[in-house]
């Protein structure tokens, strides 16, 4: 499979021309400067079969994920791996067997096209819109507010380091806007929301999606276990881990892991974060058309984007937990939880199908691909939003009551 | 420097411009929407139980 770039103009040059911007009607370019036909793109686009395909691997690996998650301590008990295992949550068999199938994949020569199927997105989305079913509306509400400081202030903070630090780095002022977008908002949506804004090409939102991907593996383990560590509330974990973890995906697996009140306040914090994308996309869209480009056509962005780039799962989440919390409301709690106990077996399912899908999407080829300037930014703005991150939780979250 | 070559969920193919992967993106989160509280529907309602879920 062809892929595009112009030559020359690859995420880590500066100074990158402002005028050349991808012509949406114009053929793509290839490596070698060729136009690629529409048989070509055509070639690319998944088939059904193939997407079928993915799908069977990830139900499959998502399956053997239950079935180890249930068994292995069964398996141990007595040895002296019996309370390792007992402590290994779901998130860590579910990444472990996509990371395993994607090494399978990538020697048989069929991850690309399989690809297709690895919606991790779509699946954590689901997750995440069932998951307000077991938060109270009132979790939400008492949230609220600290989640919205701290995500003004993360937002604001974490952009203009990353911003400045990709300056003095050499990084074109678009590839700049994209990774700063992804760190301190929420990855990968955020950094396409950032790309429509501010013309990027193809070729550098794919350098950002793969870095956010890349760092927030690892981070899925690091900040429960740092959490531990630092003996921190889990009011104060959550709001870090939802604060600093940049895909919806990644916070979920380190929330599952740390622990079900974690989760649910990571989650709001998150969604917060992610409800904001559509005011930096318009920020940056006034910003690049009037000053960085100077486009003498552009036309300040209307109130409408903040809609229309608004992520409509964070309503769907709200909603579950408006409907939940009247059901119990209405049958008590007593016939409410048993129910609301299979809508929590079914976000886990869909966590699950999400979690294999990062690993089996994970590219560690991507740092390579990157270059090592947008690698050193991202990795040094990733370490700054940590420590800002744990600052601004430890202060807005201390003394708040998960229950 | 070598291509970038990204299969993602808004990019399957690694090939998607910006704006696509943007409306890609936007769909998700509808289809995402309407699936989750769909199902929470049916568990409400006593459609879906304790013995259909795995």
């Amino acid at each position: 499979m062809s892929a595009t770039t112009r030559p020359g103009t690859g995420p880590d040059r500066p100074g990158t021309p402002s005028d050349d911007r991808p012509d949406p009607t114009a053929p793509a370019a290839t490596t070698d400067g060729t136009d690629r036909t529409a048989d070509a793109e055509a070639a690319d686009r998944p088939t059904p079969a193939a997407v079928v395909g993915g799908l069977v691997l990830v139900v499959a690996l998502a399956a053997l994920t239950r079935y180890l998650e249930q068994n292995v301590p069964v398996w141990t008990e007595g040895t002296p791996l019996g309370g390792v295992a007992k402590s290994v949550e779901f998130p860590v068999y579910a990444i472990a067997l996509g990371l395993l199938g994607n090494a399978a994949l990538l020697a048989l020569n069929l991850r690309d096209r399989l690809a297709a199927a690895f919606r991790t997105e779509l699946f954590i989305k689901t997750g995440v819109v069932l998951l307000g079913a077991s938060v109270n509306l009132s979790l939400i509400v008492s949230a609220a507010l600290p989640a919205i400081a701290q995500a003004l202030l993360l937002i604001t903070s974490v952009f203009l380091f990353t911003w400045w630090i990709g300056g003095r780095a050499g990084l074109d002022d678009k590839l700049r806007a994209l990774l700063a977008s992804a760190v301190s908002i929420c990855g990968v949506s955020a950094a396409i929301s950032a790309a429509g804004a501010v013309q990027a090409k193809r070729e550098q939102l794919a350098y950002a999606a793969s870095l956010v991907i890349v760092f927030a593996l690892p981070s899925i383990f690091l900040l429960p276990w740092l959490a531990g560590l630092l003996d921190l509330s889990p009011a104060v974990t959550g709001a870090w881990i939802g604060g600093n973890i940049d895909t919806t995906a990644a916070v979920a697996a380190a929330g599952s892991i740390a622990g079900e009140d974690v989760l649910a306040l990571a989650t709001i914090v998150k969604s917060t974060q992610n409800a904001l994308i559509g005011v930096v996309a318009i920020a940056l869209t006034a910003y690049f058309a009037f000053k960085v480009e100077r486009r003498p056509d552009a036309q300040a962005p209307g109130v409408g984007e903040i809609w229309r780039r608004f992520p409509k799962f964070v309503l769907g989440f709200l909603a579950a937990s408006v409907i939940a919390t009247v059901y119990l409301a209405q049958v008590g709690t007593d016939v409410g939880k048993p129910v609301i106990a299979v809508a929590n077996d079914l976000r886990t399912l869909f966590f699950i199908l999400a979690f294999v899908s990062i690993g089996l999407e994970f590219r560690a080829k991507a740092l390579k691909d990157a270059g090592w300037r947008p690698v050193g930014v991202f990795a040094a703005a990733t370490a700054f939003n940590l420590v800002a991150g744990l600052a601004f939780a430890s202060v807005l979250f201390r003394g708040f009551e998960l229950g | 420097m070598a291509t970038p070559h990204t299969p993602s969920p808004a990019d399957p193919t690694g090939t998607a411009s910006p704006e696509e992967a943007r409306r890609f993106h936007l769909n998700e989160d509808w289809a995402a929407t309407v699936v989750g509280l769909v199902l929470l529907g049916l568990v409400l309602t006593g459609v879906l139980g304790a013995d259909v879920v795995p």
